[in-house]
C-alpha cells in the first residue's frame, strides 16, 4: 500500500505574524491528520522564517516546511504558487488546506491548477468519509439559501485542497513548546516569478477592537432606523467590552463602516457571544455568525427567521429592550 | 400574436430601469418636494441615453426605436418617479409634432437639439375658456404678406417658465393652425405661474404663454394652413395621451409593489399581512388591473410601430390612459389601505405616488373627456 | 499602437430569485428553469475597466463566455457597452464543469482567439463565488494574474502598478502584461448604454465555438474535466436552543443576562 501523504496547512504570515485561520485549520488539520495517521505538516514562506516555524511547531504542526527568501516577505503571486507546488510535486501530500483569506483566495486556485487537482472554497466544514475503500476528505458548502449544504469531494486528484474561513474551526488551545521537525528551504526567486512583484504592503489599523479577535459581538442591522442610529449598539457592545458590527444595510446607512459587515460579502466570525439586534435574519447575514457559540436575538417581529438561529430570542422594540440589558448588565458590575 | 418582447426592448428596459434605480431614485424624494423643474443635467441625461428622440429618425438625432419603446422607457422611470415620466413625456412631444409634420428645414434646425437634450419645448393649445375641447376661439392669427401675425393667450401650458420652443395651435381666417414659436421671438411672453399640487407632482412649472404681435414667416407654420387640429391631435393623442398611459402604468406598478412587500413583512395574528384573505383579494385586483393596463398600453404602442396612423387609433389611445390613469388611482389608494397607519408615511412613497396619479386624471387627456372619445368610438 | 483586451462574462441567476433556486438532489446542479438570467453585475464593471484602457491605449476589447446558447444575451450587452468582439463557448461537453475545467475551456478559447495583452474577470460571480476562475485561468495560459484589483496605474501598455485589496489595506503589485487581473466592484462606476447601442448590439453576431473549434480535449472540460465532484445535498439541523424569553422588557433582559452567565459567555 503506499504511503500516506501528508495533511499539509498553509501557515499565512503577514508582517512576520501568523493569521488566525491559519492557526485555526493547524487545529483542524491535526483532527484529519491523525484520521488518516498521517503526519501534520505547515508550509510557511517568508523573509525570516525561523520564529514562525517555532510557533507553528508550539502550535501541533509536526513539520514545518520553511522557505525562506528576503523576496518573500511580501505575498508574491508567482513564487509562493510555483514553490508551493515544487514542494507538492516533491512530497506529494494527501490534503492541502488554506485559509479563505484575500491572499489565500488567490494563492490556492493557482497553486491547484499547477499541480491539475481539484480545490473547493469557503468550505462550512471538513471531515473524512470512506469514498471507494479510501478515507476522502468532504468539503460542506452551504446551499443557495435554505438549511441545507453541499458535500463536495476530490475523488481522484492529490492533494485534495480546500480554503477555509475565519471562525470555521476553533482557535488552537494556548502554545506551547512541540516536537516538530522544521525543514528550512532556501528558495530562489526567477525572473519569471517576478513578472508579477508585489512591491509593498500598506496596512491600515481597523478602528476599535478587531472583529476576528472580540469574545463578544453586537451585530446591528435596519431595525436601528427606528432609535435613530447604532448608538444603542455601542453602548451594549462597549459595556460588554466586545465589538460592533453590521449587516449590509447598517453599512449603507453609514453606521458602521464595511470593514465591520458580517455575512456572505463580509466577514465571517465565530465569537463566544454574537448578539443580533435589529436585523430580520436572511441567510446572507446570519452565515456570517452562525458558528459562534452563543447567539442572542433581539427583534420587534416574532416569527423573523433570525429566532430559527438564537439560543436566546428576545421580542420587541430595541430602543426598550437593549436600555433593559444595559441597566441589568451595570446592576450586575456594580454587585448589586 | 406574439406577447413576447424583442431583445432590444428587454434591454432597453433594463437599461432605463438601471438608469432609474441608480441616478433617478436617489434624488426621486427631494425633486417630489421641491416640484421645480428639473436641473439641465436630467434633461441631457435623458438626451444622452437616447430617451427623448426614441419616435425621431436617426437622421435628426433620435433612434426611431418606437412607441412601444418610449412606452417601456416611461413607464420604468415612472416606476420610480412619475414626476420625471411625466417630463420624459413632455419632452417627447414637440419632438414628435416636428417629426410628423414639420419641414425638412424645421427638423434639421430644432430635432437634434431637441433629441440631445439641449433644448425643450412644451405644446401650447389650452386657452383660457377651453382645454379639452378645441371651441369657438376669437381670430388670433392673421396674414400680413407673407408672414403671420399671432395674438393668443395660452393657460396651463407645462413647463412655459422654462421651454426654449412651443408647438402652438391657433385659430386664423383659413382655421386652424400649428405654428413653431421660439421663446424669445418678440411678443412671447411666459407668466403667471400656477400654485397646483399637479405641478409639483410633475415637476413641471404651469403657466402661460402670451402671445402678443408676434410675426412670424411662413417658416414657422408647421404643417399645412388650416390642418392644424389633425397636426395637433395627431401628437396629443398618439404621442400625449400614450405618454400618459406610461406614466400611470408605472405609477400602479409602484404602488402594488410597495403594498406587496409591506404585506410580506408586516405580521399580524402571527402570520404575514397576506395572509389574509382580505388583503390576498386586494393584491390580486391590483395585479389584475395592472396585467390589463399593460395590454391596453402595450398593444396601441405596438399598433403605432406597425404604422397605423394615430388619428385611427382615437379608441385605443383614449382607452390605454383611461385604464392606466384609473389603475394608477385605485392602486394606490389600496396600498395606501394595506399599509394601514403606515400608508401616509413618508418612508413608504404613497402620497407623493397619489399626488401623481391625481394629477393624471386630468393631464395627457382627461379621463371624461377620453370617455367621450371612446363612447362616440363605440357607438359610430 | 493596438492594446487588445479580452474580458471575460458570464450569465448567472437573477440575484432577486436566489431563494427560488434548487438543486438537483443528484447532481448538485442548479435547476435554472423558471429562474431569470442576467450578466453577472461584477463584469459591468470589467467591461467598462476594458473600455476605460481601449480609450487609453486605443485598440479591441473581445468579450468572451462560456455557457448554453441562451448566454449569448450577455455577450450582446457587452457589445451594447461597446465591445468589439464576442465569442460564446457553447457545447453540450463544456457543461458540468467546475472552476478548473471552465479555467481550461476558457484558456482554449482565448488561445484560439490569437494575441492579447490583457485578460479581465471580475473577482467572483455572485452564484459560484469561489474566486477560483482567474488564478487559474492565468495559469493554463501561463502568464501572471493579480485578484482583487482596486486601482490599476499604467507606467506604459506593457506594465502596470496594481493596488489590490486585503483585509486591512492593500498590496502594491508591478506586473507585465500579458496578465489576467480580476477586479472588484469599486475599481470603477459603470456606463449606461444608450438607445442606439442598444439597438445596435440586439442581434449582432458572435463567435460561436464547439469543443472542437478550440481543441479542447474532453477529458479536460466539462465533468469529465472537473477533479472536484458534488457527491450530495445534505439538510441540515440547527443546534440552536431557540429559547424565547418571556414578559416585560426589564423581564426578559434579566432573564438574558442570567442565561449568559449560565453558559459563561459574559
Amino acid at each position: 500500500m503506499a504511503q500516506q501523504g501528508e495533511v499539509w496547512i498553509f501557515a499565512e504570515q503577514r508582517d512576520g505574524n501568523l493569521m488566525t485561520v491559519s492557526l485555526e485549520l493547524l487545529n483542524k488539520g491535526k483532527e484529519l491528520a491523525g484520521q488518516l495517521s498521517t503526519p501534520l505538516a505547515a508550509v510557511l514562506l517568508g523573509e525570516q522564517v525561523d520564529d514562525l516555524a517555532q510557533q507553528l511547531v508550539g502550535y501541533g504542526a509536526q513539520k514545518v516546511y520553511a522557505l525562506e527568501n528576503k523576496k518573500l516577505k511580501f505575498y508574491q503571486s508567482g513564487a509562493y504558487a510555483r514553490l508551493i507546488a515544487e514542494l507538492i510535486g516533491t512530497h506529494r501530500p494527501e490534503l492541502f488546506l488554506l485559509g479563505a483569506t484575500m491572499i489565500g483566495m488567490d494563492l490556492a486556485p493557482r497553486v491547484a491548477a499547477k499541480v491539475k487537482t481539484g480545490l473547493t472554497a469557503h468550505c462550512s466544514d471538513l471531515y473524512l468519509e470512506e469514498m471507494q475503500g479510501q478515507k476522502k476528505l468532504i468539503a460542506a458548502v452551504p446551499g443557495w439559501g435554505g438549511n441545507f449544504v453541499v458535500k463536495i469531494a476530490c475523488p481522484k486528484a492529490t492533494p485534495q485542497m480546500a480554503t477555509v474561513r475565519s471562525g470555521v474551526f476553533e482557535k488552537p488551545a494556548k502554545m506551547q513548546s512541540g516536537n516538530g521537525q522544521i525543514v528550512k528551504i532556501a528558495a530562489a526567486i526567477t525572473s519569471e516569478d517576478e513578472l508579477a512583484e508585489t512591491v509593498e504592503m500598506v496596512e491600515s489599523q481597523p478602528t476599535g477592537l478587531k472583529l476576528e479577535d472580540a469574545d463578544i459581538v453586537v451585530g446591528g442591522g435596519w431595525g436601528f432606523q427606528s432609535v435613530g442610529g447604532f448608538r444603542l449598539a455601542e453602548e451594549l457592545a462597549g459595556t460588554l467590552g466586545g465589538a460592533t458590527a453590521g449587516s449590509r444595510p447598517a453599512v449603507d446607512a453609514g453606521w458602521v463602516k464595511e470593514d465591520r459587515m458580517i455575512g456572505s460579502s463580509g466577514k465571517t466570525i465565530a465569537p463566544k457571544l454574537f448578539i443580533s439586534a435589529g436585523a430580520s435574519g436572511a441567510m446572507h447575514f446570519t452565515t456570517g455568525f452562525s458558528k459562534a457559540k452563543v447567539i442572542v436575538a433581539i427583534d420587534q417581529n416574532p416569527k423573523a427567521p433570525i429566532f430559527e438561529v438564537a439560543d436566546i430570542g428576545l421580542v420587541g422594540d430595541l430602543g426598550k429592550i437593549i436600555p433593559c440589558f444595559l441597566q441589568e448588565l451595570r446592576k450586575e458590575k456594580s454587585g448589586v | 400574436m406574439d406577447f413576447t418582447f424583442s431583445r432590444p426592448h428587454e434591454m432597453l428596459r433594463s437599461m432605463v430601469r438601471e438608469y432609474a434605480e441608480k441616478e433617478v431614485a436617489p434624488k426621486w424624494e427631494s425633486y417630489a418636494q421641491e416640484g421645480d423643474e428639473f436641473p439641465c443635467e436630467t434633461l441631457s441625461r435623458c438626451g444622452q441615453l437616447g430617451l427623448i428622440g426614441l419616435l425621431v429618425p436617426k437622421k435628426y438625432g433620435g433612434s426611431e426605436m418606437g412607441y412601444l419603446a418610449r412606452m417601456i422607457a416611461i413607464e420604468e422611470i415612472s416606476k420610480v418617479y412619475a414626476g420625471l415620466g411625466a417630463n420624459l413625456r413632455g419632452w417627447s412631444l414637440v419632438p414628435h409634432l416636428l417629426t410628423t409634420a414639420g419641414t425638412e428645414e424645421q427638423k434639421e434646425k430644432y430635432l437634434p437639439a431637441l433629441c440631445r437634450g439641449e433644448i425643450q419645448g412644451s405644446i401650447a393649445t389650452t386657452e383660457a375658456t377651453s382645454g379639452s375641447d378645441f371651441g369657438a376661439w376669437p381670430v388670433e392669427v392673421t396674414t400680413d404678406g407673407n408672414d403671420y401675425i399671432i395674438n393668443c393667450r395660452k393657460v396651463m401650458i407645462s413647463r412655459s417658465t422654462v421651454s426654449d420652443v412651443f408647438g402652438i395651435l391657433v385659430k386664423g381666417e383659413k382655421g386652424y393652425s400649428t405654428f413653431l414659436i421660439e421663446k424669445n421671438m418678440p411678443g412671447v411672453q411666459t407668466g403667471h405661474r400656477e400654485k397646483l399640487i399637479s405641478c409639483t407632482s410633475r415637476n413641471s412649472p404651469t403657466g402661460d404663454l402670451v402671445i402678443t404681435n408676434c410675426r412670424v414667416s411662413k417658416d414657422y407654420l408647421v404643417g399645412p394652413e388650416g390642418k392644424g387640429i389633425g397636426i395637433a391631435l395627431s401628437t396629443i393623442g398618439g404621442a400625449g395621451r400614450t405618454g400618459g398611459a406610461g406614466v400611470c402604468l408605472g405609477i400602479a406598478e409602484a404602488s402594488f409593489d410597495i403594498a406587496l412587500k409591506y404585506s410580506k413583512e408586516r405580521i399580524i395574528y402571527g402570520k404575514p399581512l397576506h395572509d389574509l384573505q382580505s388583503i390576498k383579494f386586494m393584491l390580486g385586483d391590483m395585479a389584475t388591473r395592472i396585467e390589463c393596463a399593460k395590454f391596453l398600453s402595450y398593444s396601441v404602442s405596438w399598433m403605432q410601430d406597425q404604422g397605423r396612423k394615430s388619428a385611427e387609433l382615437n379608441k385605443e389611445t383614449a382607452m390605454a390612459k383611461l385604464y392606466a390613469s384609473e389603475t394608477a388611482m385605485s392602486n394606490t389608494l389600496k396600498a395606501i389601505e394595506i399599509l394601514g397607519g403606515y400608508g401616509t408615511a413618508p418612508e413608504f412613497g404613497l402620497i407623493p405616488r397619489l399626488k401623481s396619479a391625481l394629477d393624471m386624471i386630468a393631464a395627457a387627456g382627461s379621463n371624461n373627456t377620453l370617455r367621450r372619445n371612446i363612447g362616440d368610438a363605440v357607438v359610430a | 499602437m493596438s492594446f487588445h483586451c479580452i474580458v471575460c462574462i458570464k450569465q448567472v441567476p437573477h440575484p432577486g430569485h436566489f431563494s427560488k433556486i434548487n438543486l438537483d438532489p443528484v447532481t448538485g446542479a442548479i435547476r435554472r428553469a423558471g429562474i431569470p438570467s442576467v450578466l453577472n453585475p461584477l463584469d459591468k464593471n470589467v467591461i467598462e475597466e476594458a473600455l476605460c484602457i481601449r480609450e487609453r491605449f486605443s485598440g479591441k476589447v473581445t468579450a468572451i463566455t462560456m455557457g448554453p446558447p441562451q448566454a449569448r444575451e450577455v455577450l450582446e450587452e457587452a457589445y451594447a457597452l461597446g465591445a468589439d468582439e464576442g465569442v460564446l463557448l457553447c457545447d453540450l461537453t463544456l457543461a458540468g464543469a467546475d472552476s478548473l475545467a471552465t479555467a481550461y475551456t476558457l484558456a482554449k478559447g482565448i488561445q484560439k482567439i490569437g494575441k492579447y495583452d490583457l485578460v479581465l474577470c471580475g473577482n467572483e460571480s455572485i452564484d459560484g463565488a469561489t474566486q477560483q476562475v482567474g488564478p487559474q485561468l492565468a495559469e493554463l495560459l501561463g502568464i501572471p494574474h493579480v485578484t482583487h484589483v482596486v486601482e490599476v496605474n499604467w507606467l506604459n501598455e506593457r506594465e502596470a502598478v496594481v493596488k489590490r485589496a486585503i483585509e486591512y489595506g492593500y498590496l502594491k503589485v508591478k506586473v507585465k502584461m500579458p496578465a489576467v487581473m480580476t477586479v472588484v466592484k469599486s475599481i470603477n462606476t459603470c456606463r449606461l448604454p444608450s438607445v442606439l447601442d442598444i439597438m445596435g448590439a440586439a442581434g449582432k453576431e458572435v463567435q460561436k465555438w464547439g469543443c472542437c473549434d478550440i481543441n479542447g480535449a474532453t477529458e479536460c472540460v466539462g465533468l469529465p474535466g472537473s477533479p472536484t465532484r458534488v457527491i450530495g445535498i445534505v439538510q441540515v439541523e440547527s443546534k440552536r436552543k431557540r429559547e424565547m424569553l418571556k414578559g416585560s422588557e426589564e423581564e426578559m433582559a434579566k432573564s438574558a443576562v442570567k442565561r449568559l452567565r449560565e453558559y459563561g459567555v459574559i
